[in-house]
């Protein structure tokens, strides 16, 4: 009994592994990643973004055109739903939604849900997010660039100011933005930090600034940004008609040096080639005097 | 025009008639060409990769045999060029033999490049969207040039030979080459007027086929001399290749010499002095093509440059027999035999510009391919074939294909122009009379 | 592990139990999903329709997906190609401490270009300079020299150097002569040496600046994806790179990223002294490389996990 027993099991264990085998990983249920956050932009327009995602083979793969539905409130009342892009992430502006309740210690909650379908989990995930107004200024003192911040949360109708944060300072670039420094706002919410004098920006010396907070526990995503003046221009070095081996135009000498050496050469051969010709001209003359010459031969002799 | 009777009766029964023997050779020859013709077709059909060329020797065979037929033209920038303008008397006979060497081989080097081309269909965009920056398209007005100026100078040459042939009554010839030649003479009868019009476009031409042909050459060295790459990016690379060039055409100058000696009965005129004259020729240029082959060796192997060092190597490792051939063999023998007298005889000396020949074909090969297999970042790969060249059938049915079509070509003009020229060998003996 | 930018606060449910589920797929837009979900690889619609009017005059929903900017055609793609983005310098850094030889680099140059496996436009070399020195692994891609010797060599001027730096093949003008590749020190480019056999969409245009699909006869090279820069995008290379060995950026900007971290270059190159390879042979070349010191790993690594079609390549490393 025993040993048939442990038979079963073994052929139980050896089917459902060959089995987990035989169907592939992609067939097994996709447990996703799924995170919420909150954005508000310099226009102060707020919105929050869900991303769905799941792993295989250590790459993060996105999953796409999945129904968010976004939440608002403790009693979570439905905000509506959006789409997840090719990026696996859903975009819901919330700017003009006036419903939002705070609760009482001035916190906004949003949560986020996937229903769930056949080949992915559900999932959701909830936000707690404290309003905040982040200022900047730009300003030269004794010719020193500097940036100063300034961060205030409404708590209950009175404005508080945010101490001991950390707001990130970056320059839009072309790929990516590039961190500038890093400021610490003191016990009245304000911190300024030096911004260097050599970072390039646009050929008219325009430079984007971008003061955020950044994925913080409590203010979610917030950022300030201010187009200035405070780039060195840039101006690309190549000149336009530049004139070099790998170029489109050829340096003068090039042109000039296969000019005389074509001229020359192939001038010699149109000589040789008139010569030619004028020797078969010259026959066809040779043979109209030894004709002249019979002629008058004849004449003379009637 | 009139001629010694004698010179015509000796040179003109090729003209007349075809010995089966020619035919067997021809037809020969022909399906030599033809399977090289289906190798084509196979690249042409299945793209490159039915070569041995890989994307690190990206040049093989066919770059090989181009710098090679184009090399062979040089016998007649030097016999008819350079002796031209020293009035060397003894060279009249072999006179024709160099310029058709010359214009022949210049006909079939470029078709070479074109076997190594990725898309022939665009070929003519070397001519729309020519950019004179490029060493390949100094080459493509270069060769052009050459081309054109070495056929002035070849018809230059026949013209009084078709007009002798036009007024030797006795020619039993085909109507057509009758005709062939009455036209081609362009109405030349050796008046004095004829005559000053045709020595100096000769003249001129002849110095300008020497300019033309040290540029070509040259041009075509600098293809490779003009890279970074190691073993290719060398000073003397111009001078080298000219030298090469004119050696290997004076060595090829022989074989046809001692060839149409043979076949078409010309001992009297192709005597030994000649196969000794252009043997010394062949010895002093295979000295200075010894030196400047030492020179390049000597200061890449001195010197300690890694990317030189790791050339020397394997061409002392890999390629050493071929190495040893082309650069000691191929001078030494021929030297040696020339240089004494009693080995001077003339199977010897065209046994000897056999051995030069070949040889520098075989330098052609070692300065091109053991520079592609050692790149400034090594090869690291597992294929074979990427790693070292190796010709595939196609590559040598080509190579073959153009020497049976080089040869077949002479023998196709043999039959329409005496092989030695009977004006000149008149004007030698107007010479001799005149002293 | 390449640190993601999901919220680690959100609460995400990662349930870890098998279930078998049906091949069969049902619903129609989850469907889609799902099976986009099995073959993640695959470019997916994004399900966000647009109302658009047809030439007949009737109102059609298509997926936003489907609709492509009104035909550029091959020639303007060309010479928008030639063009390029002027009033950048681009520019890339390969920190050579970073790389283990994951070869991410090169999958997702080939899958983007559409090339066949045996062409690598980045290469990946095992090179030591000398038996005392360190043995370390190359990445190199075209170096897009400001001196390109390959531009300098072509008869017909099918590869030419953009005033952003970029130096791009046309496939359409290339002769196959090859001397841009013997012109070439660094062993850049590949030959089509046979029909790649590429499947292409139906309404492909050629862009030099994609280079698809490779053309038998002719030569490919990196490109820096010039598309991508087009679009604000990094080169496929530097995303894919799960090291983020390679930076780039615009030199203009003084910039360089590897999509996580973002520097300044002239920093950068002054504090891990940057270099440029074979920087006698006076090509200029725009990549930079960061010296493989402080390594955290030990070489050998690099060689973990591939098939002797790989390993075989590196078997002969050493000094020359």
């Amino acid at each position: 009994m025993k040993f048939r027993i442990s038979i079963f099991l073994t052929a139980l264990f050896l089917i459902s592994t060959i089995s987990g085998q035989v169907l592939s990983q992609d067939q097994r249920i996709i447990s996703p990643y799924f995170s919420l956050n909150y954005f508000k932009n310099s226009d102060d327009l707020q919105y929050l973004e869900a991303a769905l995602t799941y792993s295989r083979n250590r790459m993060e793969i996105p999953l796409p055109a999945i129904v968010i539905s976004f939440y608002s409130g403790s009693d979570s009342k439905m905000l509506g739903t959006a789409i997840t892009n090719e990026k696996g992430i859903a975009t819901f502006d919330i700017s003009e939604i006036n419903s939002l309740t705070q609760s009482n210690q001035g916190l906004f909650a949003f949560s986020a849900k996937f229903a769930g379908n056949d080949t992915v989990e559900t999932v959701n995930a909830d936000l707690l997010i404290r309003d905040v107004k982040l200022e900047m200024v730009l300003s030269e003192v004794d010719s020193v660039k500097t940036i100063s911040l300034s961060a205030l949360t409404s708590e209950i109708n009175k404005a508080v100011p945010v101490s001991g944060e950390t707001v990130i300072v970056y320059v839009t670039r072309m790929f990516s933005l590039l961190p500038v420094g890093e400021v610490t706002l003191d016990e009245n919410g304000i911190g300024t930090l030096e911004f260097p004098s050599d970072l390039p920006g646009d050929a008219d010396g325009n430079i984007t600034i971008i003061s955020k907070f950044e994925e913080h526990p409590d203010f979610g995503n917030v950022e300030r940004r201010i187009v200035a003046k405070w780039g060195v221009p840039y101006v690309s070095s190549t000149p336009a008609a530049h004139r070099a081996l790998w170029t489109k135009t050829p340096p003068w000498w090039m042109i000039i040096t296969l000019s005389i050496l074509l001229s020359g050469v192939w001038g010699h051969y149109l000589y040789a080639i008139i010569c030619l010709i004028r020797i078969k001209r010259n026959s066809k003359r040779n043979e109209k005097l030894k004709n002249g010459f019979e002629e008058e031969k004849i004449a003379r002799k009637l | 025009m009139q001629a010694d009777r004698k010179l015509l009766k000796d040179l003109t029964p090729e003209l007349e008639k075809t010995s089966t023997g020619w035919y067997i050779t021809f037809f020969i020859l022909l399906a030599i060409f033809f399977t090289g013709i289906y190798g084509l077709i196979q690249q042409i059909d299945k793209g490159h990769i039915v070569t041995g060329m890989r994307d690190n020797v990206v040049w093989g065979f066919y770059i090989v045999n181009f710098i090679f037929f184009m090399g062979l033209s040089y016998s007649g920038a030097l016999i008819s060029g350079v002796l031209h303008l020293f009035n060397t008397g003894w060279r009249k006979p072999v006179i024709r033999l160099a310029e058709l060497i010359t214009v022949i081989s210049l006909v079939i080097g470029p078709f070479f490049i074109f076997f190594c081309i990725g898309r022939l269909d665009r070929l003519y965009f070397l001519f729309i969207h020519p950019r004179i920056q490029s060493p390949i398209t100094w080459d493509v007005i270069a060769i052009l040039t050459d081309l054109f100026g070495c056929f002035i100078y070849l018809y230059l040459s026949f013209v009084e030979d078709f007009a002798i042939l036009r007024d030797y009554d006795n020619l039993n010839v085909a109507p057509w080459k009758k005709r062939l030649y009455k036209i081609l003479s362009l109405g030349y009868d050796g008046t004095p007027k004829q005559e000053k019009l045709l020595s100096g476009a000769k003249k001129i031409m002849a110095s300008m086929i020497i300019a033309i042909a040290i540029i070509v050459y040259s041009v075509l060295a600098w293809i490779f001399g003009v890279t970074l790459q190691p073993g290719w990016h060398s000073t003397i690379f111009g001078p080298y290749f000219v030298i090469a060039a004119v050696f290997s055409g004076t060595g090829l100058l022989i074989i046809l010499m001692w060839i149409f000696r043979k076949v078409y009965h010309l001992e009297e005129y192709i005597t030994k002095r000649h196969f000794v004259n252009v043997g010394v020729l062949l010895t002093i240029i295979a000295a200075f093509y010894g030196y400047f082959t030492f020179s390049d060796y000597l200061t890449k192997w001195y010197g300690s440059i890694k990317m030189d060092s790791i050339l020397i190597d394997k061409l002392f490792s890999e390629y050493y027999s071929l190495f040893i051939f082309a650069n000691y063999i191929g001078i030494l023998i021929p030297g040696i035999i020339i240089a004494l007298p009693r080995f001077r005889t003339i199977p010897n000396i065209t046994i000897a510009s056999v051995i030069a020949v070949l040889a520098l074909w075989v330098n052609r090969y070692i300065i091109v391919i053991p520079t592609l297999e050692t790149p400034f970042l090594p090869i690291q790969d597992t294929r074979v074939d990427w790693i070292n060249y190796s010709p595939t059938w196609i590559e040598w049915s080509l190579t073959f294909a153009g020497v049976s079509i080089f040869v077949m070509l002479f023998m196709l003009i043999s039959k329409i122009v005496p092989i030695i020229s009977i004006s000149e060998m008149q004007e030698k003996d107007k010479e001799e009379i005149l002293k | 592990m390449k640190e993601t930018d999901l919220n680690k606060q959100g609460k995400s449910s990662r349930r870890n139990f098998l279930k078998n589920i049906g091949t069969g797929v049902g619903a129609v837009s989850i469907s889609g999903i799902g099976h986009a979900a099995l073959i993640p690889e695959s470019a997916t619609k994004s399900g966000v329709k647009v109302k658009l009017l047809s030439p007949e005059g009737k109102l059609v929903e298509v997926d936003q997906d489907d609709i492509r900017p009104a035909g550029k055609n091959v020639k303007e793609m060309k010479t928008e190609a030639r063009q390029g983005l002027p009033g950048h310098k681009f520019v890339m850094v390969i920190d050579l401490a970073k790389c283990k030889n994951a070869r991410k680099c090169v999958e997702a140059c080939q899958e983007g270009h559409m090339l066949p496996k045996d062409h690598e436009w980045i290469k990946l070399y095992l090179l030591q300079d000398d038996k005392s020195t360190a043995k370390y692994w190359f990445p190199r891609p075209c170096f897009h020299c400001d001196k390109p010797m390959c531009v300098s060599v072509c008869p017909v001027g099918a590869t030419y150097k953009r005033d952003d730096g970029i130096v791009l093949v046309d496939n359409q003008r290339c002769i196959g002569c090859k001397f841009c590749m013997t012109g070439c020190p660094y062993s850049a480019r590949v030959f089509n040496w046979k029909d790649p056999e590429v499947k292409l969409p139906p309404d492909h245009v050629y862009d030099p600046e994609t280079n698809i699909p490779p053309v038998e006869g002719t030569v490919g090279k990196c490109v820096f994806c010039a598309d991508n820069l087009r679009k604000n995008l990094l080169p496929r290379c530097v995303t894919a790179c799960p090291m983020g060995v390679i930076y780039f950026g615009d030199m203009g900007e003084d910039t360089v990223t590897n999509g996580e971290e973002t520097v300044r270059f002239s920093k950068m190159m002054l504090d891990r002294s940057g270099f440029r390879y074979r920087e006698e042979l006076g090509t200029l070349p725009s990549v930079y490389y960061l010296p493989p010191n402080q390594r955290m790993f030990p070489v050998e690594s690099g060689l973990d996990g591939y098939d002797d079609d790989i390993k075989g390549r590196y078997i002969k490393t050493g000094p020359r």
